[in-house]
């Protein structure tokens, strides 16, 4: 379970975010949605534990993220909104380079790395560089990189970032898959549509405060329109809401 | 400790694997040693040369002064005797390309000679063509009339006039940079590749491991694994002096087995080229390429892209001639505090190694001392530059 307490970051007297709380529980998809520049990287950042909150807590199954980084970061999967993949190692470099710094080795790395190119159907690439690679097969090896520890919380910024439908099917498989295996996954996007059909919660934030916690279904009833995209631009204050 | 080996394998065969790196990693330290014996060769073959070979040129009349001729092969002159045909131009002798300096002495030389009178002699040679006949045609034009000199300060004597009477003034030419000079100028150089290959082998490494990696954005994910900042920054830097180590064994390798073929024992040069003297060089050169890794890491960490990075570490990779130029500049003798800084002790101490001079103990030991402690002040800031979360960027 990963929850937000008040948490608030500046850069240079801006604010980032501002109070933003929230829960996302285990065994549920939680979409954090805004627009750009409302503090969805931020937030996902700190939880990483890469930058730090001026004030708020950040618990990752129930540790202070600063208090215990190293015990956090290896306890969650984290793919940047760019994948960055080091285009001249091959997929399965990657993903084992990352699997060495999480601490595994020998046999059991191997292992573990044979089972996502099946879970995520990487055989035809696993042992190509990634330079030229597709945007879909990138967020594959940022995926599996992520996942090489078997974290029980996952973290993906704007994980459907440019790719295309069958690569976004794919991708939304995968997302349910670790739900069904009891993760936590927590992930950021501004694109309405996708997280009606990826999410179970909700949080929308705009400006850097949260607008609204809670279900997808509920979402619906608190914003008084079936339309999901019509009720994001009225709880994020982006739109008048018609009459 | 095994986060920082896996962070080091990983640098070094990510970058193994990306030409341009390898190209300015190994270039300067492949190609050094080869132009700078080359260099040295050519310049002291030639230098040599001209001090022992005969100079030829064509002679055109030699039965008409057959005192001049013998004195002039006296002097190293290789001399061909050839025929000027009746009515011909002797331009043609030499635009023809037959010969290169033609000497031509008319035929009434004895008759003037002997009745007190001057004669006009001619030297014919293209001063535009490729080659030495501008310089033989000078240096024969000297011999000429030095010849010429002895023989008025004899007739002068015989007559009981002072010879100086006619000579007010004497110029005595003393060219310092004789070509022996210039081989050595370029010998002087030889620690100052090695300084710079130093700095040289881990530019590329040094910027892709750091602004690189922020410019491909995989430096967040880097960050958010459960490692600590000190293992990852290590490991970098390390990467980075390994690049500049292998530079260096090659370019030490390369004057290992380059500078004993440059002819310096006959300008009377001893240069101290064995196996135990680069050894000594080569341990010298560590805690040099530790600072160099350091000071590249940190500056390319506070650059926002590759181009910028490009850019300051340009400049820095002059910094290690700075304190070398500064002393020759102003004249300054070596003394113990040169040793405290980094590349001019280095440098000091290579030049001693080569040149067999004595090194103290005490100097190399304030170098060694002086370079680890400064490398070890960079290698702690970079390691707090990337625990900052600025670092991100």
């Amino acid at each position: 379970m990963i929850r937000v307490d008040n948490l608030s970051k500046q850069f240079g007297g801006v604010r980032a975010i501002d109070n933003v709380s929230f829960v996302a529980q285990d065994q549920r998809v939680t979409a954090l949605l805004g627009p750009n520049g409302a503090g969805k990287s931020t937030t996902l950042r700190v939880l990483a534990a890469v930058i730090r909150a001026d004030s708020g807590t950040a618990e990752i199954n129930g540790h202070e993220v600063h208090a215990a980084p190293d015990l956090v970061r290896a306890s969650i999967g984290v793919m940047p909104h760019n994948s960055g993949v080091y285009a001249r190692l091959s997929a399965r470099e990657n993903i084992r380079y990352f699997g060495r710094l999480q601490g595994l080795s020998g046999d059991a790395l191997e292992e573990r790395i044979e089972r996502l190119m099946d879970q995520l159907e990487m055989r035809a690439f696993a042992d190509r560089r990634t330079k030229g690679f597709s945007q879909g097969q990138k967020v594959k090896v940022a995926l599996a990189r992520a996942l090489v520890h078997d974290p029980r919380h996952v973290l993906l910024d704007e994980p459907t970032n440019g790719l295309d439908v069958m690569a976004t099917r794919a991708l939304r498989d995968i997302v349910h898959g670790l739900r069904a295996a009891g993760c936590c996954v927590l992930f950021s996007s501004h694109i309405m549509q996708e997280v009606e059909n990826l999410c179970d919660d909700v949080v929308i934030i705009a400006g850097g405060r949260v607008c609204y916690t809670g279900t997808l279904g509920n979402l619906r009833v608190v914003a008084g329109t079936a339309d999901l995209e019509e009720a994001f631009m009225s709880l994020a204050g982006l739109t008048q809401v018609h009459p | 400790m095994s986060a920082f080996v896996t962070v080091l394998v990983k640098e070094c065969i990510d970058n193994l694997r990306d030409r341009r790196t390898l190209v300015s990693t190994f270039a300067l330290s492949l190609l050094g040693p080869i132009i700078l014996v080359g260099l040295m060769s050519f310049i002291l073959d030639r230098a040599l040369g001209e001090q022992d070979d005969a100079i030829p040129f064509s002679l055109v009349g030699a039965a008409n002064a057959p005192a001049l001729t013998a004195w002039l092969r006296e002097q190293n002159y290789a001399i061909t005797d050839i025929e000027l045909p009746d009515g011909t131009d002797p331009r043609t002798l030499v635009t023809s390309g037959a010969n290169d300096v033609v000497l031509i002495i008319p035929a009434n030389f004895a008759k003037r000679f002997r009745a007190g009178q001057m004669t006009t002699f001619t030297i014919v040679y293209d001063s535009s063509r490729m080659g030495s006949a501008s310089r033989r045609a000078s240096q024969l034009e000297r011999a000429l009339n030095s010849y010429a000199r002895a023989i008025g300060v004899l007739r002068l004597q015989v007559r009981g006039i002072d010879p100086q009477l006619i000579q007010p003034i004497l110029v005595h030419e003393l060219d310092v940079a004789s070509s022996a000079e210039r081989a050595l100028a370029i010998l002087s150089m030889v620690p100052y590749f090695i300084l710079l290959v130093a700095f040289m082998g881990g530019f590329y490494l040094a910027i892709d491991t750091t602004t690189g990696e922020r410019e491909h954005g995989s430096l967040e994910p880097l960050l958010s694994q459960p490692v600590s900042r000190a293992s990852l920054v290590l490991g970098k830097i390390a990467a980075t002096c390994v690049f500049a180590l292998a530079s260096l064994l090659l370019l030490l390798a390369g004057f290992y087995v380059g500078l004993p073929w440059v002819p310096l024992e006959r300008i009377g040069l001893s240069l101290d080229v064995s196996f135990g003297n680069f050894l000594m060089i080569f341990v010298l050169m560590i805690p040099l390429i530790w600072f160099a890794g350091a000071l590249l890491t940190v500056v390319a960490s506070f650059a926002r892209t590759y181009k910028e990075a490009q850019t300051y570490l340009s400049f820095l990779i002059m910094v290690p001639t700075l304190p070398i130029l500064f002393t020759q500049l102003m004249g300054i003798e070596a003394s113990l505090w040169m040793m405290l800084v980094p590349s001019l002790g280095q440098s000091l101490l290579i030049q001693g190694f080569l040149t067999n001079e004595a090194v103290s103990g005490l100097d190399l030991w304030c170098s060694v001392l002086s370079t680890s402690l400064l490398a070890a002040l960079l290698t702690r800031t970079a390691i707090w530059i990337y625990s900052r979360e600025q670092i991100l960027g």
